[in-house]
This record gives C-alpha cells, structure tokens and sequence, in this order.
C-alpha cells in the first residue's frame, strides 16, 4: 500500500458538556472514496469541520500528505487541495449560477495586479478562459443551461449540483462532500453517484458524509461508522453490512 | 453612452450654475461622490458595515492639512500622503477587527470614528482642536504648457478638478468590482465560510476592500481641506458616516452608479429645501429608514424596475 | 486637600452611579439582541425621549418626579413598540442581517433631528427634587439621586433578572435566544417575545432617560453621548450576555468618573473605545465569554 493522501490522528472536539468527536483517527489512500456515516448527532459534520479548518480540534492532527493542516486556516487548506461541499447547503444564494462557479477560480487566477484595474490582454484571456472551465464545470454537474439563473431560485436538487462544481472549482485533490444525496430524488441519486465515479476516475480523492446506504454501498472504498463522536467501526462496505455492533447501533436502528 | 450624458452634465453644471453658492454645493456633491463610492465598495460589495467612513475623511483631510501648513508641502503629494493615510488606517481597522463581522465590525468601525474625533479634538498641539486649522490653500494653479494656467481659487475649477478625481475613482472602483476581485468581495458579501473554503483569504480581502473604500474618503478629505480652507473635527463627527450612509442606500447599494446618484439627490435636495428650515439630516433619516423598508434597491432598482415592466 | 482616599472613593460612587445607567441602557440593547440578533441603533433616541417625557411630566405639567420617572419608563416602551413594529417586523422577512441596523440609524438621525425641530439645542434645566438633597459620610458626599438612581437601576435589573430566571415567559425568552426554530417547536411564539423583550429593554432605556435627565446636560443629543458608550458596553460585555454587561456597564462609568477626576473628560471615550477595541482583538465574546459555535 502507497503512503496515504489524507490522514487524520486521534481527532478530539468538545461544544460545551458534549464530547462531539473523540478520538478519531483514518487514513484515507489516494482516489479512494472514503464515506462516513452514522447516525444524526454522531458528529459527523463537526468531523468534516475539523478536517477542513472551519474549527479547530481540542486534540489530534490532520496531515494531507506530508504537510501537516493542524492549526491552518480553511482557506490554506482550501489552497492545498481540499474541496468541500456543505450538509446546509451555502451557495452565493444571490449571485447567478455562473458567478458561483467563478468564484470559486480564486486561486487560480493569473492576472498581473494592475490588470484588475486596467483590463488588458491578460485580463481578458484570464475571463474566457474561466468562462469556458466554468461552463464545463456546469455542464458536468448537468447545468449546462441554468449559467445565468439566480442561485437561491434554483431547486434543491440542482444546488446541490452548483455547490459541487463550485467546490471542483478549486480543482481539489481532495473533495468533502457532507450529505450531497440528501434532498434528491432517485434519479438524481443516481446521476450523482455516476459523477462521483468520474471524478474518482479524473484522479480525485473523495470523503462523503452520507446516510443514502445505497450510495455509499456501491461507492465507497472505506467506510467509517461513527456514532456519539466516537468511532464504531472502520472497514469495507461489506464489512460493515456484516458487522454486528454496527448493525445493532446504525444499520438495526434504521430497519426498525 | 451614460457616462457621456454625465460627463455633460458635469461640464455644463458650472456653466448653468453661475452662483457661487450654487458652485460651491456642486464642489460637495463631487466630495461626497467620492465618499459614497468609497463606502459603497466595503458595504455594497464586500457586504461590511463601515460606519467610520468619517474618520477616514477626517484622516485625510488633517494627513494632506499638515503637511501642507506644517511642513510646507506642495499640495499634490500632499494628497497622496492624505489618500495613502486613510487608505492604510483602514486596512489596520480591519486586520485589527479581523475575526469581527457583520454588528461587531460596524461597532468598532463606530468606535473607531469616534477616537478619530476625539483625537482630532484632544491633540491641540498638532490640529489646534476645536479651534481649527485656518488659512488652508487652495491647490496651487495647473501650469498647462501652452494655455494660462488653472487656478483652483475658483469654485468652478476646483468643482472640475474634484470631479475629475471622482470620476477617476468610479473608474478604478468599476474596473475592481468586474474583475475576479469583484467575485471574491462578493463571496465574501454573500457567505464568509464557504469563501474561506474556496480559498479565499477572507480577513485579507475584508482589509483590502476598507483599504480602498478608506483611501477614497481620505482622497475626498484632502479635497475638501483645500476647498472650504479651514479645518475643524466637527466636520468629521459620526453623524457624517451616517449621511454617507444615506446616500449609498438612497442611490442603490451594490451599484457604482447608485451611490453617484443618492450622494448628488440628498447634497442638492436639503439645499434646495434651504427656505424651509434645516431640513438635512431630517431629510437623510427619513430617506434612509423609508428606502430601506420600501425600496430596496433605492434609485437605481426602482429605475431598472421601471425599465423592466415598460 | 481632600486626600486621595476620599477621592478615589467619591469617584468610586461616581461612577457605580453613570455605570448603573449604562447597565440600564445596555441592557435592553443586549437583551434585543438575545432575541433578535439584531441592533436597535435609535435605543439612543428613546433615552432622551424619556428624558424629554419625564421633564415635561414635571417641570410643565408639575407631576411629581418619581411619577415623571414612570411616564418615560411608558413612553420609552411605546416607543419600542413602534420602532420593532414599523421596522424590525416588516425587515425580519427580508432576513438581511445590516438592514435593520441601517434602517434604525435613519430613524435614529430622524428622532434626534425632529426632538432638535421640537425643543432647540439649548439645554434643559432639568431639576430632580433629589439632586439638591445631600448626605455626608464623613468626607464622601452623596445626593438622594444618587441614591435612587442606584435604587431604581438595582430594583429594575433584579426584577428583570428574575423574570428572565423564574418566569414562564423569561424560560421562553431564553429559548428563543438559543434558537428560534426549536422554540417555535416548542410552542413559543417568537414573534410574541419578540415585541415583549422589545417593549421591556426600550422601557428601561426610556426609564434611564428620566434618571439620567438630571445627571446629563438635556438636549435632543443626550441620549447620543450615552449611546456609543452602550454600544461599547454591550460588546466589551459579550452581545446577550447580561452578566456581561452589567459588569461592563459598571466598569464604564468608573472609567469614566476616573478620566474625569484625574484626567482629561475628552479622553473618556478614547478610553473606552480603546478597551473595547482591545476587547474585540484579545477577547470578541465578551468578558464573560459564552462559546457559541457556528453549526455549519
């Protein structure tokens, strides 16, 4: 086995009296799709907040790598590779669709300074380019024709789409994406894992947060249980749907 | 093609206008222009509530003051400095306020306006305090080879000249907001979190947006020094972040064109309601309570509205 | 010579004195702000109406002061009414978190400019019966005001204390400052609470305003110098916090009864401005801080 892309050592977050994460560690292989469920409140999505830098941990690491994101702004992380999608979806709710994916180019724009000012040949090859990679974006995530449509009148299906071609946007090494089934229909489950796929193909490494079993059965590589902050299980999906503790505290749960 | 119909009206006001008084209302509407534009860029696009913009009117007005009347400086560097004063207490307002936003951040913009009063008012030594600074020049007259030289004694030269730098400041600030750092100011409007998880340096770009709004108003203080020819910190307490204010919601928060228009509507109108009695700041508060709740997209909304539905 | 003692402890009283009027004003800012996360700028402007009231109350009409003191307690809760009602209500659908304050701010700058149209800009001669009344403990004076001020500030931040704590309607309140969605699960009727916390904190501002009458100079600005001092006091004492703020507010007023003394009175805000803003770099909850993370 080569050395892991993303790896995460004896994360600890406590809000107040509840010990949200504790003690959780994983490493996740290069173009794996790593899926993390269990159920509400099992602090799952304060799990993918740590791992990005939006809080920061009471205890543990995070190394993407050989560097080491502890204690790095989600912005430098964000830098480095990591892409991440929200459970809450947050879009630019008032800017158009096309202007979300743009901004989501930030740091990729080459653009002598002054040329924000005076726009000159630069500027405007910066523009097209984006343009055009913001337009394959959209038409990837099947939103080819909705580029000038306000993003907060989208259906939620669809926002969902524009938060994951945003996030691509930042062209990640690394994608977190917290609940991106949760509120589509069958079909766009469907569309949904087919793109996921893809990506992973292109060379992406994938952390879903997910409760769709369906989806993270056939997807995932890994599967992480979590549950009251603690880790459950750790395994294959096969594993886990064979897994007793699992079954009894997730898996059981839902059946019932 | 509008902005040839404004540039009429600009060089024909004067011409129209022949009243002193009149010409001296149209060098304030050109100031505070400039005021609106600056404010606008931190609140309209970048979605931050300055509420010191008066300070750093103030800052650049005593800055470029100073160093004209102290150290003899010629007017033009002098402006510079005034600009680059403001523009750079801005930028430390904001790292200082880094982790602050939305309410907290308009408080310490707040608080910040008011030590720059009070500063202005207590350090007698350096601005004379509520005295005032008195005797200010005009800028020195525009040697144009070849033609007589320009002299800014006049308030239609000097309403000209401001004009000028307003424009050029519209310019710059519309440049700004259509290119990519346009799109990170309004990520950053719209939603911090997700801007930060696009990478985007989001305390850096907040200090940048209060740098150049900042910078502006400091442009428009060294302006205004030179202008009215004196100097004292009243001109700069709080209530003037507040007409600022006024004039970027009237005109049309998030546009460049609104704020261009609330900052000449609510300078011309209290004038012309003169006869009835200081109606200014009445006129601003009402004004700005009344759009807000009824006309959200102030001038420019409603005219785009209008153009939509005809 | 008085001696530094005696000075120190005069000042002390001093400024327990302004501070508990601070808390006063502070505190229904703070509470608003518990329920509604949102400023009310113009709270200044119902300070000084509640002055103007009480004044009128007893210096026209030759109702007794403690009467007056009732009468802007009521005018400052009508007030709060109108500003939530035309306002905060209509804006709250439009869920912008800077419109609100913006909008409060030109109702701000309209009350103050029309209480300016209305009574003038020379100051009132506003004269509480109490004020001339003094006590002597050994070298320390204290007038009656004093006394009531203290008193009527203590009884009003006790009851709502209690209120808060042990009512029904104060546990609502209190939900509804954790989470307005749980509390409307549970049964709550936010914008019910919302009117009544509106009501109580502008009563309390309108009521510091008869205190304050006395103590101030009475023009249509006096409840702007008062202001940003609130403003100061509820963020140095964490927005919604109210131990926070009765802290801060306490510590203001000895700020500034202590500038005043031994300094210059312009420095009084640069003094407090400057502990806030060093509040905001070292600690932006709040004295007493109350970790609220953002559920992302």
């Amino acid at each position: 086995m080569t050395a892991p892309l993303f790896r995460a050592d004896t994360l600890a977050k406590r809000f107040g009296g509840v010990q949200a994460v504790q003690a959780i560690s994983f490493e996740i292989a290069e173009r794996a799709i790593f899926a993390i469920i269990g159920p509400n409140g099992a602090g799952k999505s304060t799990l993918l907040n740590l791992l990005n830098g939006i809080i920061a941990p009471d205890a543990g690491s995070v190394w993407f790598g050989n560097v080491e994101l502890t204690g790095l702004a989600a912005f430098r992380r964000a830098r480095l590779g990591l892409g991440r999608t929200f459970q809450r979806i947050r879009l630019f709710r008032h800017l158009t669709v096309l202007d979300n994916v743009l901004a989501g180019f930030h740091v990729h724009h080459r653009i002598p300074a002054w040329q924000h000012v005076v726009h000159g040949g630069a500027y405007r090859r910066d523009r097209a380019r984006f343009r055009d990679e913001a337009g394959e974006l959209l038409a990837f995530v099947g939103l080819g024709d909705r580029a000038g449509a306000v993003a907060g009148a989208l259906p939620y299906g669809e926002q969902r789409m524009l938060e994951l071609a945003r996030a691509l946007a930042t062209r990640p090494r690394l994608l977190m994406a917290d609940e991106p089934a949760a509120g589509l229909n069958a079909a766009e489950v469907e569309r949904l894992v087919e793109r996921l796929a893809r990506l992973r193909e292109r060379g992406l490494t994938l952390i879903v947060v997910e409760h769709n079993m369906d989806l993270v059965m056939n997807l995932a590589d890994r599967v992480l249980v979590m549950d009251h902050g603690e880790r459950l299980f750790e395994g294959t999906p096969g594993e886990v749907q064979r897994n007793p503790t699992v079954i009894a505290a997730y898996l059981g749960e839902r059946a019932s | 093609m509008s902005r040839l119909v404004v540039l009429l009206i600009v060089a024909l006001a004067p011409v129209v206008m022949r009243d002193t008084y009149w010409r001296s209302v149209l060098v304030v509407c050109a100031l505070n222009v400039m005021l609106a534009l600056g404010l606008d860029f931190v609140l309209g696009y970048a979605g931050q509530l300055n509420l010191g913009q008066a300070a750093f009117y103030g800052i650049g007005a005593y800055a470029s003051t100073l160093l004209v009347t102290r150290l003899g400086f010629n007017f033009w560097p002098s402006l510079a400095v005034g600009t680059l004063a403001a523009g750079m207490a801005g930028v430390a307002l904001a790292l200082f306020a880094v982790r602050l936003r939305g309410h907290y951040l308009a408080i310490a913009s707040l608080g910040f306006a008011v030590i720059t009063y009070q500063v202005l008012l207590q350090w007698i030594s350096l601005t004379q305090g509520p005295l005032g600074i008195y005797a200010i020049p005009p800028p020195p007259p525009l040697a144009v080879p070849g033609l007589p030289a320009i002299d800014f004694a006049n308030p239609a030269r000097m309403f000209y000249l401001v004009a000028a730098f307003a424009f050029l400041a519209y310019l710059v600030l519309d440049a700004l907001v259509r290119s990519p750092i346009g799109e990170t100011l309004a990520a950053i409007r719209e939603d911090e979190v997700s801007a930060a998880a696009l990478g985007i340096n989001t305390p850096a770009w907040k200090a940048f947006a209060f740098g150049v709004g900042s910078a502006v108003a400091g442009m428009a203080g060294a302006f205004y020094a030179s202008f009215i020819g004196t100097l004292v910190p009243d001109a700069f307490f709080m209530t003037e972040s507040f007409t600022v204010l006024a004039m970027v919601i009237v005109g049309g928060l998030g546009t460049l064109v609104g704020p261009v228009a609330g900052a000449v509507l609510l300078t011309v109108l209290p004038e012309a309601l003169r006869g009835v009695g200081d109606l200014r700041l009445i006129v601003y508060g009402v004004s700005l309570t009344l759009v807000v709740l009824f006309v959200p997209g102030g001038l420019v909304g409603t005219v785009r509205a209008l153009r939509a539905a005809a | 010579m008085p001696d530094v003692l005696t000075v120190v402890l005069q000042q002390t009283i001093n400024g327990m004195v302004l501070g508990s009027l601070y808390v006063l004003v502070a505190l229904g800012l703070t509470l608003i702000y518990g329920v509604l996360v949102q400023i009310n700028f113009a709270h200044a402007d119902i300070v000084t109406l509640g002055a103007f009231a009480a004044y009128f109350f007893t210096h026209r009409l030759g109702g007794h002061y403690v009467l007056g003191i009732a009468a802007a307690l009521l005018v400052g809760a009508v007030l709060g009414w109108l500003i939530n009602r035309v306002v905060f209500v209509p804006l709250r659908r439009r869920g912008s978190e800077l419109l609100p304050l913006i909008a409060t701010i030109g109702v701000s700058i309209l009350m103050e400019n029309a209480s300016l149209a209305a009574f003038g800009p020379i100051p009132y001669a506003f004269e509480s019966p109490y004020s001339g009344q003094v006590i002597r403990l050994g070298r320390i004076f204290i007038t009656l005001q004093h006394l009531l001020v203290i008193a009527v500030a203590g009884v009003a931040i006790g009851l709502l204390y209690a209120f808060i704590r042990y009512t029904v309607h104060g546990k609502a309140l209190r939900a509804v400052a954790q989470d307005v969605e749980t509390a409307g699960l549970m049964g709550i009727n936010p914008n019910r609470l919302i009117m009544l916390t509106f009501v109580i904190g502008s009563g309390l501002a309108g009521l510091s305003g008869a205190l304050l009458g006395p103590v101030l100079v009475l023009t249509p600005f006096a409840g702007a110098s008062v202001i940003v001092k609130a403003f100061a006091i509820v963020i140095i004492g964490g927005f919604g916090n109210m131990e926070g703020t009765i802290l801060a507010g306490l510590l203001v007023g000895l700020i500034e009864a202590f500038t005043t003394q031994f300094m210059n009175p312009g420095l009084i805000d640069i003094a407090v401005f400057a502990l806030l803003l060093a509040t905001l770099a070292i600690r932006p909850t709040g004295l007493i801080a109350e970790r609220r993370e953002e559920n992302v």
